[in-house]
């Protein structure tokens, strides 16, 4: 019998075994505290935090991938500015998650196109899309909630579809890096009992404009560095719709854009954890010097994810407006999925 | 697995075709006696068929509006030759009498059996001539950068299509079980005797089937939601009609036509497991139609139920235009399917380059499909293919690699094989340079 039959068969059963499996799988969706009642447009802190499991990592071509599962979470999916609520549904097990970095930089990979097949004893039990998602205790990973099949050892073969050149430029040692696919395969140990005994904690202070901190996720994390630590020479921050950008000017235009003059560079990340917000569309223009100008995503092996334009010369005492045209394209966890949809221009004095 | 005798008829006929087998067989014809429903029978001459292997559309159920209406029942069987090198003659005389004992049985109709048999570019490297230039034939290969499937290479592929579930099962026992007549001739010479079935997949399409079938044994099979939200018009799991006359391309198009092998097609066969939760259960029937079809489908209401008001068209090639396309996704966030695919898949004429022939299957109690494509060129499908993976329409970062990317998001390739299906006379274990 399957997970979904255990779970309607529960009904009607009295065996205490399965009734009580089924008890424990359905309240983890009850003690999902329902959202708060007036969210703010805002990062907000959530009304429950849970611990995961840490499954393994491994290497695959070029790629190191680590895995991890939490309970199965609610989540937002993101359109534009659109949000779509997944509600759960009991059918899933678990919220499988992995991390995708390059070995050498450390450097995150957030657009690499992630797909998981999941097998225990040879057959499948489920394969799905992984989403790039930003969570606050968990940051920029992909994840999605999964059915599984029992207790059991599982293997999570994670097909990795590569970085889209259209989607982030690649600079400097990056250049041609991470256009092919590999798969990883993780084996891992799943029971019921261990996930139940992942710690859940509800808060007091839920929706109020604040966020959990990051948990140790034993993976290389994305995220931007304290405005002092930010490489080239930041020359101000700005926010809209709650994200920060810090802007910085790099002395050099990294190898792989034209251009010989400087290079402008915008460090997109979450409040309070620095978490980097990749997958927007922003452009921006220069006071007293007219056309707009694409801040292209790219991904660099000393910048790290960025927004960047090559430019002649960034003049002391210019204006730079941001115009955000597509919020962050990411899967939100609760706390993120109100922040980061309305974004209005945002401006920098340089 | 054994067949439930208290299913209605028409599931448990396509239960049957699933489990396949002399018990299947036998249980199909105890619960619809042969007597009572006669199967019209071939021709004594093989050569009054066509050379066409892949002329079906003028032998199977076709609609008021002209769409083809594939066969209900489909079984396609992946074989390997049984000895190592080039094939011998024997082997040769085997198949084609035995093909030729499947073309007398049967009526080459949805009503008797249509069926074609094809080999991959594995088989031919049992030579040491390679196929003539003529031939468009690349060994399978990962179509997009987020699939990963097993490729099939065994040699020949055998796909048989019926309306009627008890000669699939028949054909393919007599082929290569024990039954010794084939709709009341004896057989003398069986496909066995050269081939050996490497993997059996089966299919169905058609109104109904979907809905029906997307439960097994009260439980929804795997890629279905607890909702069972298949509509029961709907003759595919995703709840559209697909395939409209006007989006194919006619069996002429795919037709090689020079070399020894004009008459013949080329065969790709995908198979993609569905997963449908969020399919259906988190959108709209607009945003389904946008990314079956496309947005401005869903802006103009063009779709109604399961497509079925289309006629013989989908009228996708109105909105493939690139200045339509990022319209749509600056503002709806989304690309669609056929919009996509379709892009790569028009000659400078607007004429249909690939002719797809894909059926549904709960082979493994998963939801999946069966995807074969006929073209002049196997690179044809490759392009489209490339097309509807939609990587040039990425810079939008609404349109990721899966999401709000057609229906890639609820998809997934777990096969992929490349064929030659040859004319009729070089159907026996060709060599590739025919004389």
């Amino acid at each position: 019998m399957n997970r979904r039959a255990v779970l309607r068969a529960g009904a009607g059963l009295v065996g205490a075994g399965i009734v009580g499996g089924c008890l424990q799988t359905e309240s983890r969706s009850v003690r999902s505290p329902p959202l708060v009642a007036d969210r703010p447009d805002a990062v907000y802190h959530p009304t429950h935090s849970e611990g995961m499991e840490m499954i393994g990592s491994t290497t695959a071509g070029e790629y190191k991938v680590a895995a991890m599962y939490s309970y199965p979470h609610r989540f937002w999916e993101i359109t534009g500015p659109n949000t779509n609520k997944k509600e759960l549904d009991g059918s899933h097990a678990m919220h499988l998650m992995t991390v995708v970095w390059d070995p050498e930089t450390r450097v995150v990979l957030p657009n690499a196109g992630l797909t998981i097949e999941l097998t225990t004893g040879g057959s499948l039990v489920d394969q799905t899309n992984m989403y790039a998602m930003l969570s606050q205790p968990m940051g920029l990973h992909y994840g999605n909630n999964v059915e599984a099949d029992g207790d059991g050892t599982y293997t999570a073969s994670v097909d990795i579809g590569s970085v889209p050149d259209d989607r982030v430029r690649r600079t400097g040692e990056f250049r041609g890096r991470f256009t092919d696919p590999a798969t990883a395969e993780i084996e891992f140990d799943y029971s019921q009992s261990v996930r139940d005994g992942l710690s859940y904690e509800e808060y007091d202070d839920a929706g109020e404009r604040a966020a959990l901190e990051p948990m140790d996720m034993m993976t290389p994390s994305a995220t931007v560095p304290p405005k002092a630590e930010v490489p080239g020479a930041v020359r101000g921050t700005d926010t809209s719709g709650d994200a920060v950008f810090v802007v910085a000017v790099q002395d050099a235009v990294p190898a792989g854009i034209e251009g010989d003059g400087q290079y402008l560079t915008v460090f997109a990340h979450t409040p309070y954890n620095r978490t980097v917000l990749p997958s927007m569309t922003l452009s921006g223009s220069l006071s007293g010097s007219g056309d707009p100008f694409a801040l292209e995503p790219t991904l660099d092996p000393e910048l790290g994810y960025h927004y960047g334009a090559a430019v002649s010369e960034v003049v002391d005492g210019r204006t730079l407006s941001i115009t955000v045209d597509t919020p962050p394209q990411l899967t939100r966890h609760e706390g993120y999925e109100t922040a980061f949809l309305d974004m209005p221009g945002a401006e920098v004095p340089l | 697995m054994g067949l439930d005798e208290s299913l209605p008829r028409r599931q448990f006929m396509k239960a049957a075709v699933a489990v396949g087998g002399a018990s299947a067989l036998s249980a199909c014809l105890g619960r619809a006696p042969r007597a009572g429903e006669p199967v019209p029978e071939g021709v004594s001459d093989s050569s009054e068929l066509p050379q066409r292997q892949h002329a079906w559309n003028e032998r199977v159920r076709g609609d008021d509006e002209g769409n083809v209406h594939l066969p209900r029942h489909q079984t396609i069987l992946y074989l390997n030759v049984d000895a190592d090198g080039t094939p011998r003659s024997d082997a040769r005389e085997t198949v084609e009498a035995a093909l030729r004992t499947l073309d007398r049985a049967y009526e080459r109709s949805n009503e008797g059996l249509v069926y074609s048999v094809a080999y991959s570019p594995s088989y031919f490297e049992r030579f040491d001539d390679s196929l003539p230039d003529s031939v468009d034939l690349p060994e399978p290969r990962r179509l997009s950068g987020f699939e990963n499937p097993e490729f099939d290479t065994q040699d020949t592929l055998l796909h048989l299509a019926s309306d009627r579930a008890d000669v699939v099962l028949e054909a393919e026992e007599a082929m290569f079980g024990d039954r010794s007549e084939v709709n009341g001739l004896a057989v003398a010479d069986r496909l066995g005797d050269a081939l050996t079935v490497d993997d059996r997949r089966t299919g169905f399409i058609g109104a109904g089937m979907p809905a029906e079938r997307q439960t097994q044994r009260g439980e929804p099979i795997s890629g279905i939601p607890d909702s069972l939200p298949v509509p029961e018009a709907s003759p595919l799991f995703m709840g559209f009609e697909a395939g409209f006359a006007g989006n194919q391309a006619t069996e002429d198009y795919v037709t090689i036509e020079a070399g020894p092998f004009a008459g013949g097609t080329t065969k790709h066969v995908a198979n993609l497991r569905q997963r449908l939760g969020d399919w259906y259960d988190e959108q709209t029937f607009e945003e389904r139609v946008m990314e079956m079809f496309s947005p401005s489908h869903a802006e103009q209401g063009r779709v109604e139920g399961v497509g079925a008001n289309l006629g013989a068209d989908s009228g996708i090639d109105a909105f493939l235009d690139s200045e339509t396309i990022q319209q749509s996704i600056d503002e709806h966030g989304r690309v669609g399917h056929a919009q996509k695919a379709a892009r790569a898949n028009r000659d400078e004429d607007g004429n249909v380059r690939i002719l797809r022939r894909h059926v549904e299957s709960t082979d493994g109690d998963m939801a999946s499909l069966h995807f074969p494509s006929l073209q002049r060129r196997l690179s044809t499908f490759e392009e489209v293919r490339e097309a509807m993976n939609g990587d040039d329409l990425t810079d939008n970062p609404s349109v990721r690699q899966r999401v709000n990317n057609g229906i890639l998001e609820y998809v997934f390739v777990q096969n992929r094989g490349n064929f030659l299906v040859p004319p009729r006379r070089y159907r026996a274990l060709p060599t590739p340079r025919p004389a």
